[in-house]
């Protein structure tokens, strides 16, 4: 790779030179305003917050980075094997299937499990967090699972009389 | 070539799926931004802003929007995160000042995206485990991601504007998806650019890679933008109903029910936070009303002896929910005209409670006047409970429910 897609590159063969050179004072122009934007921004931020706490947000910001890249991000990719390995018996549409219920509960998870820990602290007042969490959480993740058994199910079916019907396809 | 099909090896982690799930990010991005900026102006207006007052229930729709935008950023952050992660292993890491700025601006939107969108999750619930403010850092945060964004376009422009359209993947042809997909889609590459890998990570990604694929492409992909789907479907849907009245049979996981709250309407700040009890209890307490130097004391029930007016308004809180309530009390205008106040005065409200950031407030003359703005004496038919500011509060259209002012002790013109 010789290019570079790092910045402003030169235009492939074949595009313009005016559309490159429209290109090139748009993407400048945005550059500016980003930059001013994220220039006021850092200049709101130590005008309305007391210099001593910005290194708590430098931290939370570093650290969101390493709880995404270093933990969530492989334990993805771990699943993401593991589904790989498990599913050489069944047709890719039920694995697809399995593989986003898993996304889904766990995303919708991420958004209830810290209503969960916040309900322990004894929330302000009755009317903050008054559902029951855990039990919601739990109702979901069976009438999820009870839907993606459906579905892997009519989609294994519908593989199967396909691979009877033609055995030379095995539909993947 | 080895690039090339290193790139592209996962069907889902192309410039395409990027562009497509970039641009809803990008939107949800801006309308956080925009409501966001609606709210902080409503609480902290410059001297010339003026707001509208209607539709009545213009706060409630930006505010919940701002929430229902930002819990739809979870999924749709964390698809394009998946998306692009492999470009986390750029080989080599940085390849001069331009490559290593652009790669420190994508650190810093990335980590400052995830703190946005979690604080204010947990805002919505009042839980502050960071050791900073959060209306500052929220509002400063949310300047510099729609900075990062403009950058991070600026950046990507060549690559968006390539795979802005439907088909501009070669690869989406499910018939070409084996061939091309893995190998020659060098524009692709070009913009995109490879992720050649090294290290115990690039290990990790060629056993992954060389794991058979059960998959094919067009599966994969329809799956990921199926799988984003109802994702960003479920959160919000099992969440907005705090809001968003037709969902509330669904309200699973919202932080507030509506309906569930002394006289049923969910509290914020309680009396016992404000320490207003006693003062608000008191046999004494009387409104005052002080314009141009004319000051006069009402009473509960001199309030309540005026012309009442009943109002039909939701409480709309800056945490996203909301609630309509029935309302009956004194309309501001009113008691401003029994003081002969000028049409053009703004009045700042004043609660019995000593500290906290919204005990004196201001109110532009285009609430002031408002026919619905009442000072509020009973709720749903009865008399207003101390949560939710007894013996008087104001109620008016369109603002944050922070502005509301209960326990009120003191009106005055500016």
């Amino acid at each position: 790779m010789t290019t570079s897609r790092t910045g402003l590159n030169p235009p492939p063969a074949g595009i313009p030179a005016s559309t490159s050179r429209r290109m090139r004072s748009i993407r400048l122009a945005l550059l500016g305003v980003g930059v001013l934007l994220l220039a006021w921004g850092a200049f709101v931020m130590f005008d309305s917050v007391r210099l001593t706490r910005i290194p708590g947000v430098a931290l939370w910001i570093a650290a969101a980075i390493v709880l995404h890249d270093a933990i969530l991000a492989p334990i993805v990719f771990a699943f993401g094997i593991a589904l790989r390995r498990a599913g050489r018996r069944v047709t890719g549409t039920v694995i697809a299937i399995v593989q986003g219920a898993i996304v889904v509960g766990s995303i919708v998870s991420l958004i209830a499990v810290p209503t969960l820990v916040a309900k322990n602290f004894a929330p302000a007042n009755p009317t903050v967090l008054p559902l029951n969490y855990g039990l919601n959480l739990a109702i979901f993740w069976l009438l999820l699972a009870l839907v993606t058994v459906g579905l892997s199910v009519w989609a294994f079916l519908r593989w199967r009389s396909s691979v009877e019907a033609f055995p030379d396809d095995s539909g993947r | 070539m080895y690039e090339a099909q290193r790139a592209l090896a996962s069907p889902v982690r192309n410039p395409r799926m990027a562009t497509v799930i970039g641009r809803l990010l990008g939107a949800a991005f801006l309308i956080c931004f925009g409501t966001g900026l609606y709210s902080h102006f409503l609480q902290e207006p410059l001297d010339w802003m003026r707001f509208p007052t209607r539709p009545e229930f213009l706060y409630q729709v930006t505010q919940g929007t701002h929430i229902i935008a930002g819990i739809a950023c979870f999924p749709l952050l964390l698809a394009k995160l998946y998306i692009v992660f492999p470009k986390l292993f750029a080989y080599p890491p940085v390849r001069g000042l331009v490559h290593f700025l652009e790669r420190a601006s994508i650190a810093l939107f990335v980590g400052a995206s995830l703190v946005q969108i979690t604080m204010g999750l947990l805002n919505t619930f009042q839980w502050y485990p960071w050791p900073f403010p959060f209306r500052q850092v929220h509002f400063a945060l949310g300047w510099a991601l729609i900075g990062l964004l403009v950058i991070h376009i600026g950046v990507k422009l060549p690559a968006i504007t390539r795979y802005w359209s439907k088909g501009s993947l070669d690869s989406d042809h499910p018939e070409d998806a084996v061939s091309v997909d893995r190998a020659s889609d060098a524009e692709a590459v070009r913009l995109w650019g490879s992720s050649r890998t090294g290290g115990v990570t690039g290990r990790v990604l060629d056993y992954i890679d060389a794991t058979p694929r059960t998959l094919t492409d067009s599966v994969s992909r329809r799956g990921f933008l199926t799988t984003v789907g109802v994702a960003t479907t479920a959160v919000v849907g099992l969440t907005a109903g705090q809001t968003f009245t037709p969902l509330n049979a669904v309200n699973l996981f919202g932080p507030r029910k509506k309906g569930v709250g002394q006289q049923g309407v969910p509290v914020n700040r309680t009396s016992e936070q404000a320490k207003v009890a006693d003062a608000a209890l008191a046999a004494g307490w009387t409104l005052t009303v002080a314009v141009a130097g004319t000051e006069r004391s009402f009473t509960r029930s001199e309030l309540l002896a005026l012309p009442q007016t009943e109002v039909q308004l939701p409480i709309a809180c800056v945490e996203g929910w909301s609630q309509m309530a029935h309302w009956r009390g004194v309309r501001l205008s009113d008691l401003a005209d029994l003081l002969s106040a000028d049409p053009d005065t703004s009045f700042r409200l004043i609660s019995l409670e000593e500290r906290g950031s919204f005990s004196k407030t201001q109110m532009g003359r285009e609430y002031v006047r408002d026919p619905l703005t009442l000072v509020a004496l009973e709720l749903n038919g009865e008399t207003l409970d101390l949560e939710h500011g007894y013996p008087a509060r104001m109620i008016a259209p369109g603002r944050p429910g922070v502005l509301q002012t209960k326990w009120l002790s003191r009106i005055e013109a500016i």
